[in-house]
């Protein structure tokens, strides 16, 4: 023992040998009640009874954090359409459920004030009730039929972002513009999209960004850049009531002869 | 009958080898079949063949027989990268399928899964006695015992041991060179076992190649200061510890490997830019798929952060303390061969690629474990500084003092192992908070497809009787793995794996949908087929969910 540590107070000397043993006591503790934070499935079952008892139709239910969402929808998937999984946005639904743990909350959410909260459980349920939700005029994919070129795009149910996406997917030849036409679209007050990657070996072996823009009456009136670590990237035009032609130009790049896709979903929306 | 010292000594580290190896024999039984497993026990039941039939004389050493075993034979113009599995050395693969020859197909003493996943488990064995060893002869008893306490205690460590794969052979075989070269530097006139330990390390993983920069700065730093007149003593004070690993290093690589005897230099190049050029896996890591370059300089950092239990890290940084201490005061350990500076090296060889940024992303901690005998090591040294500070100050034995502060450190291991068990790869340390708090931050939930193992009694559940026409499963990253698990009874074969992607899908009743990111698209792909989100099942890891099961509604007849 040198000179310094002989002449230490003696509980300085002792002190990391009680540090050592406070930590590892600390994680003996910690990790069994780790192990059991989690609500099982009885406290899933308390709170799909609540959910159940007031639910209505076209209700959205959103789980938090998304890594609990498959527990979410054991228990209440029959409450979740395919479509309603894979929305566009949450925007339109009057009224969404929030189940959530750990304290946390869905993005679908973020900055809205519950009209309904349950914390009698382990899931805490949350309802939030819309005043003015969005009112969907028209969407393109009712257009596939009608669009121009015709079979340029595919109405498909996509990973993009890791998320679940109804959208209209379509291969552009990198370097080149593709323009998709829908002719009749009936327009609200805005015109909300949404364009992305679809999947994730997509992602990973092509790495150039794609471009979306929206054309209506020959001027541009949006446009977006989907990144492959951009996710589900939102646009949004102000438009004038009535039916329009509303054409998609979607470009990317990348090496000669690579096909990339892209998938975009949009709303007329009042 | 009294023991020498040194037969105490070495009846208690066998021991621990012991106890670690049964330990991982029977831990492995609940794991599941990892899915390249899958590929090195096919390919190691072949390469073992192929040995005993030269030993026998069913064949002899032609490159037709070499080729169709090891890789192509020489008249095919393209070899596919991965032909025969030659991307990878043979030297585990030989001995799971020589286990499993032996143990299995010959005298049918364990099932097939345990005697290919033997010899990983009896390295792991064999690593902690090393580290026992190695703490035994520079610190004491006390440290060799904690230092092989606390590698045994590493839950994911412990849990890849328990395949048939090489991340934990090659750990152990990487701590056997370093080990061996720290005792080659005696001066010995024949210091023929680092040369051949290493050459067992090439053959069980190309990591390996990444020894010798430590090995190399380390042999540089003790050179120079053995060394007068400095330059050429510095290469010349142990030249033979170099000629050792120079030379019997690639031959005994290359007496392992029969593929390298029809084009050594091609050979090896080929299997080299295998892996320079790897196709990068994706692997979440604080909340990001990761997929391409440049990674994160930090995933090495924070995962062995989280995946080693806090209490021995703790331990560990104690022990580093001590160490820089008495480096700090010119009181280090073995100074003429400077083993912890070797330790500390070794740590880094094994880290420092993964903080490069473009290193392809193979997967996660598994392939910087050789850093792990280092930690623990340091964690035993900590441990034992601690507790005698402890002892003298509160003038208590110290023997009392080591008890009570390595064994709170043991039990906490202890407590994370059990916890971990059986799906380590979805189990995070108590400084993460666990498996949910490793999903809150967003870390890799599991690879391999293990965990489909807890879900198939649940498909059985639904599974025809015998005889009858099959129903389909979708059973995506299980796939591999499948005609094994029906091999061993765990899922019925009625059960019939429906192919993949989404064709394989749509042909499906059932379908499973293991729990990464990057397989979320399997989620949507069911959802769409089936009409449904909902699960039938999930199974979870304390809570963390890992598989989803679906079951179309109503079940169609098989």
């Amino acid at each position: 023992m040198s000179t310094s540590e002989a002449s230490a107070p003696r509980w300085l000397a002792a002190l990391p040998a009680v540090l050592l043993v406070a930590v590892a006591a600390w994680e003996t503790c910690a990790t069994r009640r780790d192990a059991t934070s989690v609500p099982g499935d009885d406290a899933w079952t308390a709170a799909e009874a609540v959910v159940r008892a007031q639910h209505q139709p076209g209700d959205l239910i959103v789980f938090a954090p998304a890594w609990v969402d498959p527990v979410g929808r054991l228990h209440l998937g029959d409450l979740i359409s395919v479509d309603d999984a894979g929305r566009m946005d949450a925007a339109r639904y009057a009224r969404v459920w929030e189940l959530s743990i750990r304290g946390d909350h869905a993005p679908e959410v973020a900055g809205e004030t519950p009209a309904f909260e349950d914390a009698s459980g382990d899931v805490l349920v949350r309802r939030y009730d819309r005043a003015a939700p969005a009112r969907v005029v028209d969407d393109v994919r009712r257009h596939v039929p009608e669009v121009s070129p015709t079979r340029s795009v595919s109405d498909v149910y996509r990973e993009v972002g890791f998320e679940p996406h109804a959208c209209l997917e379509l291969s552009v030849k990198a370097g080149t513009t593709m323009r998709v036409t829908f002719p009749k679209l009936q327009l609200g007050t805005t015109l909300v999209g949404y364009v992305g990657i679809p999947d994730v070996f997509e992602r990973r072996d092509y790495r150039d960004p794609g471009t979306l823009s929206v054309e209506i009456a020959g001027a541009t009136v949006a446009s977006a850049i989907a990144g492959v670590d951009d996710g589900w990237v939102r646009f949004e035009a102000a438009t004038t009531p009535g039916v329009a032609a509303v054409t998609f130009e979607v470009s990317t790049t990348g090496k000669p002869d690579q096909h990339r896709k892209l998938c975009f979903a949009a709303e007329a929306r009042e | 009958m009294t023991l020498s010292t040194a037969a105490r000594d070495r009846l208690i580290g066998v021991a621990l080898a012991l106890i670690t190896t049964v330990v991982v024999i029977s831990s492995q039984r609940d794991v599941g079949i990892a899915r390249d497993e899958v590929v090195y026990m096919q390919h190691g039941a072949k390469y073992a063949d192929w040995w005993t039939g030269l030993a026998t004389f069913s064949h002899g050493l032609s490159g037709d027989s070499i080729g169709d075993t090891f890789g192509c034979r020489p008249s095919v113009k393209t070899c596919e990268s991965t032909a025969n599995n030659r991307e990878h050395p043979p030297l585990m693969k030989t001995l799971f399928g020589l286990s499993d020859k032996l143990l299995d197909r010959d005298l049918g003493i364990v099932d097939e899964v345990t005697a290919f996943r033997l010899p990983s488990a009896i390295m792991h064995g064999v690593c902690v006695y090393l580290v026992f060893a190695m703490a035994l002869a520079l610190w004491g008893l006390a440290e060799g015992v904690l230092a092989g306490v606390l590698l045994a205690l590493l839950p994911r460590a412990l849990f890849h041991a328990g395949l048939a794969c090489f991340d934990a052979p090659s750990m152990t075989l990487w701590f056997a060179t370093v080990y061996a070269y720290w005792k080659c530097l005696d001066g010995r006139t024949w210091p023929w076992q680092v040369g051949v330990v290493w050459g067992l390390a090439l053959a069980t993983k190309h990591t390996a190649l990444l020894l010798p920069f430590a090995l190399g700065v380390h042999y540089l730093i003790v050179g120079y200061r053995a060394s007068t007149p400095r330059w050429p003593g510095i290469l010349a004070h142990r030249w033979r510890v170099i000629a050792s690993v120079a030379v019997l290093g690639p031959l005994v690589l290359l007496a392992l490997w029969p593929w390298l005897w029809l084009s050594p230099i091609g050979h090896v190049h080929d299997w080299l830019a295998f892996h320079l050029e790897h196709v990068n896996y994706n692997f979440e890591y604080l909340g990001h798929n990761w997929n391409a370059p440049p990674f994160p300089w930090h995933v090495a950092i924070v995962t062995t952060l989280f995946t080693v239990p806090t209490a021995t890290l703790a331990a560990a940084v104690a022990g580093s303390t001590r160490w820089i201490l008495q480096w700090r005061a010119k009181d280090s350990v073995d100074k003429a061969r400077a083993p912890v500076l070797l330790l500390a090296l070794s740590l880094a060889a094994a880290m420092g690629p993964f903080m490069l940024g473009s290193t392809p992303i193979f997967g996660a901690e598994k392939h910087w474990m050789p850093a792990l005998p280092t930690i623990c090591i340091a964690g035993a040294v900590g441990i034992v500084w601690t507790a005698r500070r402890a002892a003298a100050a509160l003038r208590v034995p110290a023997i009392a003092a080591i008890a009570v502060v390595g064994g709170a450190v043991a039990i906490a291991g202890a407590t994370e192992v059990v916890t971990s068990h059986p799906y380590a790869l979805t189990w995070y340390s108590a400084a993460a908070g666990g498996a949910p708090g490793g999903a809150d931050l967003g870390m890799n939930r599991q690879f391999w497809g293990v965990s489909a193992r807890g879900v198939l009694p649940v498909l059985d559940a639904d599974a025809p009787p015998a005889g009858s026409r099959p129903r389909y499963v979708y059973t995506h990253d299980a796939s591999p793995a499948w005609g094994l698990y029906q091999k061993e009874g765990l899922v019925s074969k009625t059960l019939a794996d429906s192919g993949y992607e989404q064709a394989g899908v749509d042909h499906s009743s059932l379908a499973i949908v293991i729990h990464e990111l990057h397989f979320n698209r399997h989620d949507y792909m069911i959802w769409k087929s089936y009409g449904s989100v909902r699960p039938s099942f999930v199974l979870r890891a304390d809570g963390v969910p890992i598989v989803s099961v679906y079951r179309r509604d109503p079940l169609p007849p098989p």
